[in-house]
């Protein structure tokens, strides 16, 4: 049973649609990262000590443990508490919760090299607090973080392969169910690892070109 | 919904085997992973394009994929050429496949941020490449090698959850096998999942000791002042 390169190819252009559903659900669930990472940024910022304490435990918990673990957690517990969430939802939920406290983790790293002199400049200037964060502070924070965020995007897709264990019909799911009609499951699996090589080697290349462009503007 | 740890009370023993088997795995895919990763990052470091070229395909490959396709990949790979191992063994070797790229990036980053003076004089000296490596670069790379090298093995300790879908009888898989069992997915999940973080922050504080032990810690504590650190510290300023 030698390897069979025309199955290989013949079975990729069914793997390139499934990859739309991986790609659909990444951007959906780094928006959501993104949007649900900045708002955590500024609640922490405010530095109630009550709500920080409560933050630092759940970001302890979504960095201790597996990814695996919360997508079970969102798929088979959240039904339980009443939530019943289609496979698709409780996977986005799940990662773009764990995908939230990696860019607010990231934004705190950020928040220490913006210059002080630019807040104090703005409070003298009597600017409310909301206008330093939309107008002096994020635009800042978010240029500085691209090579995160495209990093962490890359992250996004690969966990988006996890969802096939909760039946979300992706990438993985395809090639396996391919494989189960074909018996080789070593074709279809280089398929797919294919098929996530090119998709990432993609956002990291598009993201050393934006770093460029953000740079370049920052002058 | 309450939470009814005692529905657990059977199924002890079962987890905390799946958490022992998750410790060993991880634990032997940490040494085999860091022996490869320093063997491709010095490989990379050899003058040339072609080490750096391969060294770097080697990485980008195992860096782009997502480790259950990784896993799949060496699990029907294996026997492909003839090769028949236990799960559990094709499960280690692929998550130290898979660690052993973070990490050679991780030496090869050390080793370049290392002034290429040290590894020159020691060799002017009369040291030989090896022990110039050993007794110069290394005891000095140490600091910068452990923050790195604790985050990359805490990711690839929560990555082994993933062996649960070779059937490898891990935390994960044990926990699935609990749930199928008792219907008790809040309780199960939350008692595993609490396993997962013990050992995370067991592992996270030993690093911490060990990075004061070589001195990489430092003073978390900016020179700013109160306005600035109003929006740009999420830490409350201790007076």
């Amino acid at each position: 049973m030698g390897f069979k390169l025309d199955y290989l190819l013949s079975i990729l252009p069914r793997l390139i649609a499934a990859a739309a559903v991986n790609i659909r659900l990444a951007i959906v669930i780094m928006l959501l990262a993104l949007v649900l990472g900045t708002a955590l940024t500024i609640v922490r910022a405010q530095k109630i000590a009550s709500v920080n304490a409560l933050i630092a435990v759940i970001i302890s918990f979504v960095r201790g443990t597996p990814l695996l673990i919360q997508i079970f957690i969102a798929y088979y517990v959240l039904p339980a508490v009443g939530l019943d969430l289609s496979p698709e939802v409780a996977g986005i939920s799940a990662i773009a919760f764990n995908s939230m406290v990696f860019v607010s983790e990231s934004m705190r790293g950020g928040l220490a090299t913006i210059e002080a002199g630019q807040i104090e400049a703005s409070t003298a200037l009597g600017l409310p607090p909301h206008a330093i964060w939309l107008k002096v502070v994020l635009p800042q924070l978010f240029r500085r973080i691209v090579p995160v965020l495209i990093n962490e995007a890359t992250i996004v897709v690969k966990g988006t392969a996890l969802l096939s264990v909760i039946t979300v019909v992706d990438v993985l799911r395809t090639a396996q169910q391919m494989a189960s009609a074909s018996y080789r499951p070593f074709e279809t699996m280089i398929g797919s690892a294919l098929v996530f090589l090119v998709i990432n080697l993609v956002i990291s290349l598009s993201g050393r070109v934006a770093e460029a462009r953000f740079a370049a503007a920052r002058v | 919904m309450h939470f009814d740890p005692a529905v657990l009370v059977d199924y002890w023993p079962l987890l905390l085997q799946g958490a022992w088997l998750t410790l060993q795995v991880s634990a032997a895919a940490f040494v085999m992973g860091y022996v490869v990763g320093i063997a491709i990052a010095l490989i990379a470091l050899v003058p040339g394009w072609v080490p750096r070229l391969v060294t770097g395909l080697y990485v980008e490959t195992l860096r782009n994929i997502p480790f259950i396709i990784i896993l799949f990949v060496v699990y029907y790979g294996l026997p492909f050429s003839g090769i028949r191992l236990p799960a559990v063994l094709v499960g280690t070797a692929a998550l130290a496949l898979f660690a052993s790229a973070y990490y050679a990036e991780i030496v090869r980053a050390a080793i370049l941020a290392l002034p290429r003076g040290q590894f020159e004089s020691a060799r002017a000296i009369g040291m030989s490449p090896m022990s110039a490596m050993r007794h110069v670069v290394a005891p000095q790379i140490l600091r910068t090698l452990v923050p790195p090298s604790t985050n990359m093995t805490l990711t690839m300790m929560k990555e082994s959850a993933v062996l649960s879908s070779i059937t490898v009888p891990e935390l994960t898989y044990q926990s699935l096998v609990v749930q199928g069992n008792t219907f008790a997915p809040f309780e199960v999940f939350a008692a595993v999942a609490s396993i997962y973080w013990l050992i995370a922050v067991v592992i996270a504080e030993a690093s911490r000791r060990l990075e004061r032990r070589v001195g990489t810690a430092q003073a978390g504590a900016s020179g700013r002042n109160r306005i600035a650190d109003r929006y740009l510290s999420l830490v409350a300023r201790r007076t």
